[in-house]
């Protein structure tokens, strides 16, 4: 028996397959794991010497504050630099060329915005009694440099926003003490071994040789993922045994220097020692001593995020060996063989769509389930993780309107305000096109019109202008002080409008823009529909005393059904989707009044830097897209069946 | 019936030229700026306290005094011409790229029956339905932050590209499936490999259809704004949209220059649609129906 026919009959290609796919995403899996924890006690030191320098600057005056922080990160080589702003100053920095305290620079805005950006997220904790929000900025630049950014607090109160940038090289306790390649290496040997020497039947349902295959994989694969997961654990309690000392040493520099005096009272809560939301962990007590059923809890909510993925992995390499052992992977592989000449065309495209369309859209998906900003994308993704939250705020936000002593104001940065206007918006502009549209193909039909192509040339160029330009140049025709139309708004005697600055007449801006490119669309449209209704039709009407209406009633409107609503259905989309105009038009002025959901979306995204709840935002746009198209179907099949 | 008909016409007619003048006239407006050799988005300098008359002037789109300082300056003083190159080259690259593409896919999904064709054409046909928001965060995350291809030609032409693929896919196949097939069979008779019969027996067919596939991979990239504008951050990079929304975006208002560069990047596209709108709406609703 030559070698291939072996191969085929023995379970060695079925077990080595499925055991190297399970070895090597365990090994994946357990090395983000790894590397998730070494990250998680990089921040965890830079975290506990921040809030250490928080609370010992606390209820001190400026100069005291700047003379402290000073003396800690001298005493500290790991601190690189420590500023703290307050409002629009600079308070201070360790830095001597900042040449604390000043205001703050032009080009220091994105600090200003930062500062902002974790007051609001305190006082949203406040406000809401949940911790939802996280309060303590953590950015990794570079691997080992940390910049820690939290709130600053004066007597009690937030004040600014501290950041320290702090360089973790040599705290590793762990270091990069890589993990032996040699065991996996020795455990697919031994499935290799076990599957050269067992017999498969492929067309036999169930026997021995199966149970066996089956079972060595599992305990092979078992047992990797148990060692594995113990070492975990190891380096956890390390971790752990690390920050306590750190943290002790530290105390007693804060002891010495007299500034803060730590109770070492057993029993008080370590408040150095927080998670980014500035919750006291519960691992490290005041007193240094490491609590164990605080880490065996924490072990025990990691364990619930991977066990799930562990679990995907068994049940994958599961399948595949399945699909070896009982013959389809190799009719597959035969059709594959067949049909290689095919595969090979289709494959560039292929690829082409499912990493610049699937993969992307995937990820945008999976982003919107978490917190993702511009501040913390370094992050590890399963620690941006926060379920339906982005959702839940979008959606159950139902706070549109208010009443006020002068009358109603509405929230224009409400959802439910931006997709009315979506809505309006939608409406006005269809509308608009279709009737301006179905005006001037009746028109352009009328027997024996001379000069039909010239006129149906010149009525289709606005389409044939790049929207972006079209755009563009309403937007220059609205100027308010010297734009064309308030020209002939004057030259009647009426007043300029201040077009950008009403929420009406900014909404107009966008319809007439927007209403000026899509008339051609629907014209062209109706018009081919219009020239295939057969004349003789009239003629029969006309001779039975039909009036006009009654022709225009039950002969045309009929007869272009079928052609108008897929126009409309995709010109409803267009619509919807139409980002240039109202971005480049009125830019959603006043205040985000005229946004639509596309263009809120992509502010949220460019303008707030809020990734995770833009990307949330979009989903919920393809949703609705979705439910639209889903009605859009049956309606279309409805006119079909008429 | 015959008498009432011409009255009507010349009525129809006034109306029609009326409502296609108006309708003209921000074309015309981009006309007459961009000859005025200034940047003002006024016409005319008025007077303190114009006349009837004097605003009627002010509108007419004809400027005060003849000038191509505009394209003169718009090519030699500011970064235009940069910009145009920069999308002439992306397009270009963006219709290779995309036409290849497409022609091999549509030829398979023509000519080969294979397990997973009814589901790679049905893949094509979803990926249709995301919108472009949907997709831009991710591209910006993926193609930007992490791969560092913002700023560059290759970032956006593999993402022009790709989202050109399903509807030029969808039209060389059906324009492939108009090829006799008898063609082909004769010649793999005759001995000819699969790679020579799609070379040079069906591309040379599907000349006109692949000529206007191409035309449209061109027309997405060269009109496309907002990913420009996201992945292209340094001015030097800047595409032709990008561009012209930066001479009259945000604080500047260089409306000379943005006229003159509208009219050039235009011209183009214009010349091209009127030539293919015939395709692209029986293409749009042929699509919209199924």
């Amino acid at each position: 028996m030559n070698l291939a026919e072996h191969l085929k009959r023995s379970a060695v290609l079925g077990l080595g397959f499925s055991m190297l796919l399970s070895l090597v995403l365990g090994t994946w899996m357990f090395r983000a794991e790894e590397n998730d924890l070494r990250l998680q006690q990089r921040q965890r030191l830079a975290v506990l010497r921040a809030n250490a320098l928080v609370l010992a600057v606390a209820d001190t005056d400026a100069a005291a504050t700047r003379s402290r922080v000073q003396e800690m990160q001298e005493l500290n080589p790991q601190i690189e630099s420590v500023i703290i702003v307050a409002g629009t100053q600079l308070l201070a920095s360790t830095r001597a060329e900042d040449g604390a305290p000043r205001a703050l620079k032009r080009e220091e805005k994105p600090l200003y915005d930062l500062s902002n950006l974790i007051r609001t997220a305190r006082e949203t904790n406040r406000g809401e009694e949940v911790v939802r929000k996280k309060t303590v900025q953590i950015e990794e630049t570079t691997r080992g440099h940390l910049v820690v950014t939290l709130p600053y607090l004066s007597g009690g109160e937030y004040a600014g926003i501290l950041q320290m940038k702090f360089n973790t090289a040599g705290a590793d306790t762990l270091g990069d003490k890589a993990d032996s390649i040699a065991l996996p290496l020795w455990m697919l040997l031994a499935a290799l071994l076990a599957g050269t020497f067992l017999r498969l039947h492929p067309e036999k349902k169930i026997d021995l040789s199966k149970l066996i295959a089956i079972g060595v994989f599992l305990l092979i694969a078992l047992l990797y993922q148990q060692q594995r997961i113990e070492r975990l654990e190891q380096i956890e309690v390390q971790d752990n045994q690390s920050v306590a000392a750190d943290y002790l040493a530290l105390a007693q520099q804060y002891d010495r220097l007299g500034i803060l005096s730590l109770a070492r009272d057993p029993a008080s809560v370590n408040r150095w020692d927080t998670d980014q939301y500035q919750r006291p962990l519960g691992l490290i007590g005041a007193d240094g001593r490491i609590s164990t059923e605080g880490q065996a809890r924490q072990f025990a909510k990691r364990a619930g995020l991977f066990k799930p993925i562990l679990w995907a992995i068994n049940l994958l390499t599961a399948a595949v060996l399945l699909m070896f052992i009982y013959g389809y992977a190799a009719r597959g592989y035969a059709a594959f063989r067949k049909n290689i000449d095919a595969y090979i065309y289709v494959a560039p495209a292929m690829i082409g769509m499912l990493v610049l369309v699937f993969f992307p859209f995937a990820y945008g998906i999976a982003l919107s389930f978490t917190d993702t900003t511009l501040y913390n994308e370094s992050l590890p993704f399963q620690d941006r993780l926060i379920g339906f939250e982005n959702f839940r705020h979008i959606l159950g936000d139902f706070n549109v309107y208010q009443h006020t002593p002068d009358g109603i104001s509405w929230n224009y940065q409400n959802f439910y305000w931006t997709l009315m206007v979506t809505v309006m918006w939608t409406v006005t502009n269809v509308t608009i096109g279709v009737s301006v549209g179905f005006l001037l193909a009746m028109a352009l039909n009328t027997d024996g019109l001379r000069g039909k192509a010239v006129y149906r040339v010149l009525l289709i160029l606005p389409w044939a202008i790049p929207n972006y330009i079209t755009a563009l140049v309403w937007r220059g025709m609205f100027h308010p002080q010297f734009g064309v139309i308030n020209q002939v708004l004057q030259m009647f005697g009426m007043e300029p409008v201040a077009w950008f600055d009403g929420v009406f007449s900014a909404f107009f801006t966008g319809v007439a823009t927007n209403g000026w490119l899509s008339f051609p669309f629907m014209m062209v449209v109706i018009l081919g529909a219009l020239q295939s209704i057969p004349k003789d039709m009239y003629e029969a009407a006309e001779v039975e005393g039909a009036s006009r209406w009654q022709r225009l009633r039950f002969i045309t409107l009929p007869l272009l059904k079928p052609t108008l609503i897929p126009a409309i259905v995709l010109s409803v989309v267009w619509t919807f989707n139409m980002f240039n105009i109202i971005f480049l038009v009125s830019g959603g002025e006043p205040g985000g009044a005229n946004e639509i959901l596309v263009t809120k979306a992509y502010k949220i995204a460019f303008e707030n830097y809020q990734y995770a709840y833009a990307a949330a935002y979009s989903t919920v746009i393809f949703m609705i897209l979705l439910v639209y198209g889903f009605f859009q179907t049956r309606i279309t099949k409805a006119t079909e069946s008429f | 019936m015959a008498e009432p008909k011409t009255k009507n016409h010349l009525w129809l007619h006034v109306s029609l030229i009326t409502f296609t003048m108006l309708a003209l006239y921000p074309v015309f407006w981009v006309l007459a700026l961009s000859f005025s050799g200034q940047q003002s988005v006024g016409l005319i300098d008025l007077p303190k306290d114009p006349s009837f008359f004097e605003r009627l002037r002010g509108i007419l789109p004809f400027p005060a005094h003849w000038s191509v300082k505009n394209y003169v300056e718009v090519w030699t003083e500011q970064q235009f011409g940069r910009w145009l190159w920069n999308s002439v080259v992306i397009s270009a690259m963006t219709t290779l790229l995309g036409v290849f593409l497409a022609c091999t896919a549509a030829y398979a999904f023509s000519r080969f029956r294979f397990p997973g064709r009814n589901t790679g054409m049905l893949m094509f046909l979803v990926s249709q339905m995301f919108p472009g928001t949907l997709m831009l965060i991710p591209l910006f995350i993926i193609i930007v932050k992490q791969l560092q291809l913002g700023n560059t030609y290759i970032g956006l032409v593999i993402v022009y590209a790709t989202t050109s693929i399903p509807f030029c896919v969808w039209m060389l196949k059906g324009y492939f499936d108009t090829i006799p097939y008898d063609i082909e069979e004769s010649a793999i008779i005759d001995g000819a490999s699969r790679l020579t019969i799609f070379w040079r027996i069906i591309l040379p067919l599907a000349k006109p259809a692949i000529a206007i596939t191409a035309l449209f991979s061109f027309m997405t990239a060269w009109n496309e704004f907002i990913l420009a504008s996201v992945f292209m951050e340094s001015e030097a990079n800047y595409t032709a949209p990008v561009g012209l929304r930066f001479f009259v975006g945000g604080f500047s208002s260089q409306w000379g220059f943005f006229a003159a560069g509208s009219v050039i990047v235009s011209l183009p596209v214009v010349a091209l649609f009127l030539q293919l709108q015939k395709y692209l709406i029986s293409g749009l609703t042929a699509g919209s129906v199924k």
